[in-house]
């Protein structure tokens, strides 16, 4: 039997994760962010677009897709904060994922925290979320230069529950002097979703954290309210070693 | 208990018509082989756009080949997509009537709906509506073959009288099935009088009581055929060699290479939140979940057919005795075995594991079959 081709990333390992941060010891254990509301999109984008940017350990979904990502969270032992990312729909071995290509935060000392509990590198931004009948509405600002403007129309409650899945994101970090991918990985308790469809008034694509990545095609936008348990970093995965060939392994 | 075959017509990179032609070319073989060793059913799935997965994406073509390279094995639809960007049910009944004429009489035919956003978001699909123009399908389907002419008012589909053609050869029509996956659809198929093609389950004991439930149920059918066809016929894979622990390793590669083409695939429940998608689909427990807690990551063992023939009789005896009428088996994923060893693998069960079993099945009444 010959090795099969299989559809991995084709970024160089060396390229990859050049800003990354140096991960601190966890000692916060799990942080639970109450009533906390969650906008969330995905789009699908052309696989040549996405290839790539993927390390070799990662492979992508089929079809390609993106996700955008807005936390607004009003309590908790963090205090009150939003953040947001963006990530490309991935695969280690199995297991779905987001990799992160950009993520902001309003509050520098949040920033500061998940830099150095998940390798998190948060660029300080306004965010502005809110629900209103007709729409979900989001919106990330730079230095007053809006960057992303994110709708989620027409949107319609579900049950609550295990209707919705987030993929846990992977990014860049140092551990031990190595870039390595590890898992922001939270578990959700949901006390209300809506499903819409979701417009993008703006996006830009470059200040987004890669010009070459923007959203093409509309899957779905969800809202929801929704109690986050923020876990502690558990995994992580050689950028070059895919997780079938021994790439994972616990932190 | 009877044994058949279950095809997605997983597909190696790179994708060349050579490839391709191979992995189409290999199933019939192996699936002639099958019914010459006794194996009483072949199905095929219908999947689009799910690279390396599946490549069937026209089984009707597949079933039709098969049908006429065989004389006896039955064909079925694992399963016929009832959800309109899709297909008409004009079609689908002319489809499974043409086959069924074109088999003499050995078609099967298994509906569903279809469970990843690659196939519903790449034909458009109204994802909220697959589970109500499933049941409208289910319904009117057997009406145009049953009756000369045949007009209706549907939610979804209407069409002024017509006579749909050709009649099925089965008469009054081939049996219907339903394909089972989230828990608690084996109670629909059983309300509507439908076998269930159970893709979901590779755990005895975790089948048995959902067997139960439907044979229960089943009793007090409204079928939406002309009769009620209650069977249950349940996937799983298959690897048989005289060397147990190598059969099992052989598995492992078989149901890690299934994972890993799987796991590529956007299901609905992981794209599309909706209220009638909550479960994996594509044989979730035929392979590792991924949303699983890290224990329960790897399918469970107790049911799949990986072993030597003795560990065979054994396992498909605890299926029939959990109250299971066919096994149906996957017996390849993506070429990953050489064409040889899959038939010896076939060979080997046919001689030494399925003798034990008793060939009388819960057949439905069709005058013709």
């Amino acid at each position: 039997m010959s090795a099969p081709e299989l559809l991995y990333g084709q970024r160089p390992a060396n390229t990859f994760g050049t800003k990354a941060a140096p991960l601190t010891k966890d000692t916060a254990g799990e942080v639970v962010l109450k009533r906390a509301q969650v906008h969330y999109s995905l789009f699908e984008l052309p696989m040549a677009n996405v290839l790539p940017r993927l390390p070799t350990a990662l492979h992508p979904s089929v079809p390609a897709a993106m996700g955008l990502t807005v936390w607004k969270c009003p309590e908790g032992p963090l205090g009150s904060f939003s953040v947001a990312w963006v990530g490309v729909a991935c695969r280690t071995g199995i297991k779905p994922r987001h990799l992160i290509h950009g993520a902001w935060c309003d509050r520098e000392d949040v920033s500061l925290w998940l830099r150095a509990r998940y390798g998190v590198d948060c660029t300080l931004a306004a965010i502005s979320s809110l629900e209103t009948w007709d729409r979900a509405w989001s919106k990330i600002e730079v230095a007053g230069v809006p960057i992303l403007e994110l709708v989620t129309e027409n949107p319609q409650p579900l049950v609550p529950g295990s209707t919705v899945k987030y993929s846990p994101v992977l990014n860049a970090a140092r551990v031990e002097d190595a870039v390595t991918l590890v898992q922001m990985e939270s578990a959700f308790d949901f006390h209300r979703v809506l499903r819409g469809v979701p417009r993008l008034p703006v996006y830009a694509a470059e200040a987004m954290g890669d010009a070459g990545l923007s959203p093409h095609y509309p899957i779905s936008g969800t809202w929801a309210e929704v109690d986050i348990t923020l876990l502690p970093p558990r995994f992580k995965l050689d950028p070059e070693i895919p997780a079938e060939q021994g790439g994972a392994s616990r932190l | 208990m009877e044994f058949g075959l279950i095809y997605e017509l997983s597909t190696p990179r790179p994708f060349t018509r050579e490839t391709q032609k191979a992995v189409y070319e290999n199933a019939i073989e192996q699936v002639v082989l099958a019914e010459q060793l006794g194996f009483s059913s072949v199905w095929c799935v219908e999947h689009h756009f799910l690279e390396e997965y599946s490549h069937a994406s026209c089984p009707e073509m597949f079933l039709t080949a098969v049908a006429r390279a065989t004389s006896r094995i039955r064909v079925g639809f694992g399963i016929a997509t009832c959800v309109p960007a899709m297909h008409h049910p004009i079609r689908w009944a002319e489809k499974a009537a043409f086959l069924d004429i074109l088999s003499g009489g050995r078609v099967e035919f298994g509906t569903g709906r279809s469970s990843t956003w690659n196939e519903l978001g790449g034909f458009d699909a109204v994802i909220d509506d697959t589970k109500k123009t499933w049941d409208e399908y289910i319904r009117v389907i057997p009406q145009m073959w049953m009756n000369e002419r045949y007009g209706y008012e549907g939610q979804f589909h209407r069409m002024p009288e017509r006579n749909v053609l050709p009649k099925p050869w089965q008469d009054p029509h081939p049996p219907m099935w339903v394909a089972v996956t989230a828990a608690g659809t084996e109670l629909e198929a059983a309300d509507r009088g439908m076998g269930a093609l159970i893709l979901s389950i590779a755990d005895v004991e975790r089948c048995a009581p959902r067997i139960a439930a439907y044979r229960e149920r089943v009793k007090h059918a409204t079928p939406v055929g002309a009769f009620v066809n209650e069977q249950i016929a349940i996937a799983n894979w298959l690897y048989c060699h005289p060397d147990n622990a190598l059969a099992k390793q052989r598995g492992d590669e078989l149901v890690g290479t299934f994972g890993y083409m799987a796991g590529q695939t956007i299901e609905v429940s992981e794209a599309y939140p909706a209220n009638n998608y909550k479960a994996l689909g594509l044989l979730s427990s035929l392979r590792p979940d991924p949303s699983a807690p890290d224990a329960q990551k790897k399918p469970p063992e107790s049911g799949l057919c990986f072993g030597s023939p003795a560990q065979l009789i054994e396992t498909c005896r605890r299926w029939e005795e959990a109250g299971a009428d066919q096994l149906v088996f996957m017996v390849q994923a993506r070429e990953h075995l050489p064409q040889q060893e899959v038939l010896d693998s076939l060979k080997l069960f046919g001689r030494e594991v399925l003798p034990h079993f008793s060939r009388q099945a819960r057949r439905p009444v069709a005058v013709n079959a």
